[in-house]
């Protein structure tokens, strides 16, 4: 039954050409600039900008630690319109970009937890506390990984789907919570220092390697989307043909 | 620890963690690859 409903949904898998059988050339062209910016970011921040002047050299982690948490809103976000739009349209493209970038929101999310914590270890002597900012933050990602357990383990896609979307965009709500956590309670984690109101607070040697590694993954997050995406439109068209062979049979 | 311990430590795990990422994702890839070749070569048999 779920096979039958996936293949009447999604046309796009039944097109040979589209099926994905390769990475596409763009596909290869975002995943080798990744690199290449990714590169470069982590050069000017771990051997080109100085240290901070009151956290010293373990200032370093936040140029991969601030960059992973705001591509991780993204990918949230898109799940949040992907899942706006399946309930929608009722398309399951959408339902697949919205399970592919959850997957790569929760990596992103889970490597801010774990540079996070390191920070918090040789910063405040902890490796975690029950701030809001990161109670909230694991919160986040407790409901993606429990959004991917529910498309994982549902028996029946398009339900799987429709509930899917349901809890990405209830828990989209966490993320704004998140980001005004600091300003609305006494917290350990510092203020907003970037997206604030005024402008950034950072000095810009601090900002450049910040903003290429943000570039960096955004180029990285753009290539897996792609490559996930193409996954799914191969297992789609997995399915069509089992249920084309099962209708012969 | 010293400060570049925190450092190595913090961006190990996060390399880590994205080649793993993407090694499982291309892995994933080429079963579901493989396991629609062979259901199209299973399926072009069966109507010949």
């Amino acid at each position: 039954m779920g096979e039958r409903t996936v293949a009447a949904a999604v046309p796009w898998a039944s097109e040979r050409r589209r099926a994905g059988a390769r990475p596409s050339l763009a596909a290869k062209a975002l995943g080798a600039a990744a690199v290449v910016v990714l590169a470069t970011g982590l050069y000017l921040g771990l051997a080109v900008v100085p240290p901070d002047a009151v956290q010293g050299e373990v200032q370093r982690i936040i140029y991969l630690h601030v960059p992973s948490i705001v591509t991780a809103y993204l990918a949230f976000f898109v799940v949040f319109c992907s899942s706006i739009l399946y309930l929608w349209k009722r398309d399951l493209r959408f339902d697949a970009v919205a399970v592919s970038s959850a997957e790569i929101g929760v990596v992103l999310t889970g490597i801010t937890l774990a540079t996070g914590s390191i920070w918090g270890k040789s910063t405040w002597g902890v490796w975690w506390t029950w701030d809001a900012r990161l109670t909230l933050t694991a919160i986040l990602f407790t409901i993606y990984v429990g959004y991917l357990m529910l498309r994982a383990f549902a028996e029946e896609p398009q339900a799987g789907a429709r509930y899917g979307a349901v809890l990405a965009i209830i828990g989209f709500l966490d993320i704004p919570l998140n980001h005004l956590a600091v300003q609305w309670w006494r917290t350990l984690h510092q203020p907003s220092s970037i997206l604030r109101p005024g402008g950034p607070s950072v000095a810009l040697v601090m900002l450049v390697p910040l903003a290429i590694n943000f570039a960096g993954l955004i180029l990285l997050y753009t290539y897996l989307l792609l490559e996930r995406i193409r996954l799914e439109r191969i297992r789609h068209r997995a399915a069509e043909t089992r249920l084309k062979r099962g209708r012969r049979g | 620890m010293g400060s570049w311990g925190f450092i190595g430590l913090a961006y190990g795990v996060g390399s880590v963690a994205l080649l793993l990422y993407l090694i499982l994702l291309k892995r994933r890839l080429r079963d579901a690859r493989d396991e629609l070749a062979a259901l199209e070569g299973d399926g072009g048999r069966g109507t010949r």
